[in-house]
C-alpha cells in the first residue's frame, strides 16, 4: 500500500462512511428528481463537521488537513452516485481553505460559523460566459469606493447559486481591480448572493442534479473591505491555491466514483450469464476490468499524493510549482478514466445500464463534469507542460 | 459530587456473521475490518447521556495494540480518558480471565460510581464479562438496561427490559449495568472536530506488570473454560405459516401437514 492513513483519518473514514451509506446512499437517485439535497442531509453533514471542514477550530470548523478532506470526499463519492453531495462538500472545503488562509479575521468570524453549521453555502464563482479556465479573460470589475468596494459584471456556470440565494451565503469571486495590469491587477473577494444588485439565473446541468447550477449578474453591488481575500490586485495567484485544493479532491472523487461503479460491474458480470457462462469469463470484459481497476487505483493513489503535496506546501516542504504540477497530473485524467470505466460498466449491464434506475449512469453524468470543473483537462496539460519545460521553453 | 464512570469496551470484527476456521476452531478475522462493539457504543452513549459537568468517563479495553482504534473512537464520542490493557500474558483469556483483567484495571483506577458494559460482544456473544466483573468486585449489577432514567445522589433508577415488557429498578451506587440496545438507538457518528481532539486526550497502555494481580489468573492460565470446538450451527429450515381463513380451517391444514410428515 502506498497510502498510509493516520488513526484520525481512519476514524474519519469510518464515521463518514457510516453516515454516507446510511443517510445519503438510499436517497441519492431521489435527489435528481427533487433537484436538491434534503436539508436534513445537509444538517447531518454539518453536524459531522463536513461543511467547510478546512475552517480552523476557532471558527467552529475541525481544521482538517488536505488528506483528511480527501478521505471524506472519497466516502461521499462512494455513497452518492449523483455526485451532488460531493460538490456540496468539496466547494466549501476548497474555498474555505482559501478564506481560512487569506481571509480577514472579521470575514472569517462572520462567514465560517454560518457555513460550518450548514446554514450558508460557500461557493466559487470565477467562470463567466466568455471566460472559464482562462481566468485572465474575466470581465467583472471591482473598484474601491470609500470604505467599500463596488462590483459589476456577471458570473455563469456556477454551482450552488440557488442554495446561496435561498439559504444564505455567497461565493469566492474574482474581478479586475486594475484592468490595465491584466492578471496582476485582479482581486479575490467574498460576494454574498443575498444582497441588492444580484440577479440569479439557472441552468439545467447534465448531472449532479442535487445541487443547482446557474449564474448571476452583479449590478453595482457594494461589499465591505473586509470581504477582500488576500492582497488587492494579487488575487490571480492566491486563487490557484483554492483551485488546486478542489482539483486534488476531484481526482479522489473521480477515482472513488469509478471504483464504486466498477464494484457494481464486478457483481453484475459474475452473476449474469450469457451463452452459458458468466460475463466475467469473457476476456473482452475481464481485460477491460483489469485495465480500469488498475487505472482507477493509480488515480486514487495520485489523488492522495496531490493532497499530501498540498499539506506539505502548507508546512513549507513543497513549492507552489510542485503542488500545481502534481495536482494537474492527477486532474488531467481523472474524469476521462473514471468515465471510461463507468461507461463500460453501463455497457456490461445492457439495457439496465441505460436506464434512469441504474446508479452508474448518474455517476457517469456527474464524473463527466469534472473534465471541465475547476480547470479543464486541457488546462491541466498546459500546467504540466509548463512546469516540465520551464516557462522559457514552454 | 463528581462521579467516575468506567465503560468496558471491546474491538470486534465488523460483522455479525464471523466465519470459523474448522481446523483451528478460531474466528477468521483476515479481511474483516475491526470496529467498536456496537453494544458497547450504546453503553458508552448512556454514560455520556447522564454525565454532568465534572464527571469523568474512562473507557477501558483488553485487546491487542490495534484495539487502540476502538478506544480512540470512545474518546471521539466523548470519553475523557482511555486505558488499553495489552500483554501477551492476556492472550487466550476466556470470559472469566477477561473479567479478572478488567477488574485489576478498575481496582487500579480506584473509586468509581458506575461501570457500564454492553449486552455482549458481537463476535463471541457470551454476555458474561459484565456480570463477572460485578461478581468479582462484589457490587450489585443490573442487566438488560434499556436506559438510565435518573441518577440522584447515590441512587440510580434504570429502565430494564423483561420478557414481557419492562420494569423500573432502583439501586445504590456503586453499580455495574449492562445495556440492551433498544431498536430506536441510532449510534452517533463522531464529528470531525472530536476525532481531531481524541488523540490529545489522556491515553494509557497497561500491561500485566502494571496491573499487578496474580499472573496465573490472566489469559489462558486463568481461564476456567476450555474451548473444545467452535462451529456455526446448521441453518434451520424455514418454518411454515398457516394462514387459513378460519381457525377450523387452519387446524385442518395443520393436521394434514403433520399427517403428511407422519408426525401424527
Amino acid at each position: 500500500m502506498s497510502i498510509k492513513f493516520t488513526e484520525e483519518q481512519e476514524m474519519i473514514r469510518e464515521s463518514v462512511r457510516e453516515f454516507a451509506q446510511g443517510k445519503i446512499a438510499p436517497i441519492a437517485l431521489q435527489m435528481e428528481e427533487t433537484k436538491e439535497i434534503p436539508r436534513d442531509v445537509v444538517r447531518g453533514m454539518a453536524e459531522l463537521g463536513l461543511m467547510t471542514c478546512t475552517a480552523d477550530e476557532k471558527y467552529g470548523g475541525p481544521g482538517l488537513d488536505a488528506v483528511s478532506a480527501g478521505v471524506i470526499a472519497e466516502e461521499l463519492a462512494k455513497a452518492d452516485c449523483t455526485g451532488s453531495t460531493c460538490v456540496y462538500y468539496l466547494v466549501p472545503a476548497s474555498w474555505g481553505f482559501l478564506l481560512n488562509k487569506y481571509g480577514t479575521e472579521e470575514a472569517k468570524q462572520e462567514i465560517f460559523p454560518k457555513t460550518v453549521s450548514g446554514e450558508w453555502f460557500l461557493g466559487i464563482a470565477t467562470t463567466e460566459s466568455d471566460a472559464g479556465s482562462d481566468v485572465g479573460g474575466t470581465k467583472t470589475t471591482i473598484r474601491p469606493d470609500g470604505d467599500e468596494f463596488v462590483v459589476n459584471g456577471e458570473k455563469m456556470y456556477i454551482s450552488g447559486v440557488r442554495e446561496a440565494v435561498k439559504h444564505g451565503g455567497g461565493h469566492v469571486t474574482i474581478a479586475h481591480q486594475t484592468p490595465e495590469r491584466g492578471t496582476r491587477g485582479m482581486t479575490v473577494f467574498y460576494l454574498p448572493l443575498t444582497v441588492k444588485g444580484i440577479t440569479p439565473t439557472y441552468i439545467n446541468d447534465l448531472g449532479r442534479e442535487g445541487i443547482s447550477c446557474g449564474g448571476f449578474s452583479i449590478d453595482n453591488v457594494k461589499i465591505p473591505k473586509h470581504y477582500i481575500i488576500g492582497e488587492e490586485n494579487k488575487g490571480f495567484y492566491i486563487l490557484h491555491e483554492g483551485y488546486e485544493y478542489a482539483r486534488a479532491l476531484i481526482t479522489v472523487i473521480c477515482a472513488s466514483a469509478g471504483l464504486k461503479s466498477l464494484e457494481n460491474g464486478i457483481n453484475y458480470i459474475q452473476e449474469r450469464k450469457s451463452f452459458g457462462k458468466p460475463l466475467s469469463q469473457y476476456q473482452g470484459i475481464n481485460f477491460k476490468l483489469a485495465e480500469h481497476y488498475t487505472k482507477l487505483n493509480m488515480l486514487r493513489d495520485w489523488g492522495y499524493k496531490a493532497l499530501r503535496t498540498i499539506d506539505l506546501e502548507q508546512e513549507g516542504k513543497a513549492s507552489r510549482f510542485e503542488t500545481s504540477k502534481v495536482v494537474a497530473m492527477g486532474k488531467m485524467f481523472c474524469s476521462t478514466w473514471a468515465c471510461d470505466a463507468i461507461n463500460d460498466v453501463m455497457q456490461w449491464q445492457g439495457a439496465f445500464g441505460y436506464s434512469r434506475e441504474c446508479p452508474d449512469q448518474a455517476a457517469w453524468r456527474a464524473v463527466r463534469s469534472f473534465s471541465l470543473a475547476e480547470g479543464s483537462s486541457e488546462v491541466m496539460k498546459m500546467i504540466v507542460a509548463r512546469e516540465v519545460l520551464g516557462k522559457k521553453q514552454y | 459530587m463528581n462521579m467516575k464512570f468506567i465503560v468496558c469496551v471491546k474491538q470486534v470484527p465488523d460483522t455479525t456473521e464471523v466465519k470459523i476456521d474448522p481446523e483451528t476452531n478460531t474466528l477468521i478475522r483476515e479481511g474483516v475490518p475491526s470496529v467498536l462493539n456496537p453494544f458497547d457504543q450504546f453503553a458508552l452513549e448512556e454514560a455520556i447521556k447522564i454525565r454532568q459537568e465534572g464527571d469523568e468517563i474512562i473507557a477501558i479495553s483488553m485487546g491487542p495494540p490495534q484495539a487502540k482504534k476502538a478506544l480512540l473512537k470512545c474518546l471521539a464520542l466523548g470519553a475523557d480518558k482511555a486505558i488499553l490493557l495489552t500483554d501477551k500474558v492476556f492472550a487466550g483469556a476466556d470470559t472469566w480471565a477477561t473479567s479478572y483483567t478488567l477488574v485489576q484495571c478498575i481496582k487500579k483506577i480506584g473509586a468509581f460510581s458506575m461501570i457500564f458494559c454492553g449486552l455482549q460482544a458481537i463476535d463471541g456473544d457470551t454476555a458474561q464479562v459484565g456480570p463477572e466483573i460485578a461478581a468479582q468486585l462484589g457490587i450489585p449489577q443490573i442487566t438488560y438496561v434499556e436506559s438510565v432514567e435518573k441518577l440522584e445522589g447515590k441512587k440510580l433508577t434504570a429502565k430494564v427490559q423483561t420478557d414481557d415488557g419492562y420494569k423500573i429498578v432502583e439501586v445504590k451506587l456503586p453499580v455495574l449495568i449492562t445495556g440492551i440496545t433498544p431498536s430506536s438507538f441510532e449510534p452517533t457518528n463522531p464529528p470531525m472536530i472530536n476525532i481531531m481532539k481524541a488523540n490529545k486526550k489522556p491515553f494509557s497502555t497497561w500491561d500485566a506488570e502494571e496491573l499487578g494481580g496474580n499472573k496465573h489468573d490472566y489469559g489462558l492460565n486463568g481461564s476456567l473454560t476450555e474451548v473444545i470446538k467452535v462451529y456455526s450451527p446448521p441453518v434451520r429450515q424455514q418454518g411454515v405459516i398457516i394462514e387459513e381463513e378460519t381457525a377450523e380451517a387452519s387446524v385442518q391444514k395443520l393436521i394434514e401437514l403433520l399427517s403428511k410428515d407422519k408426525v401424527i
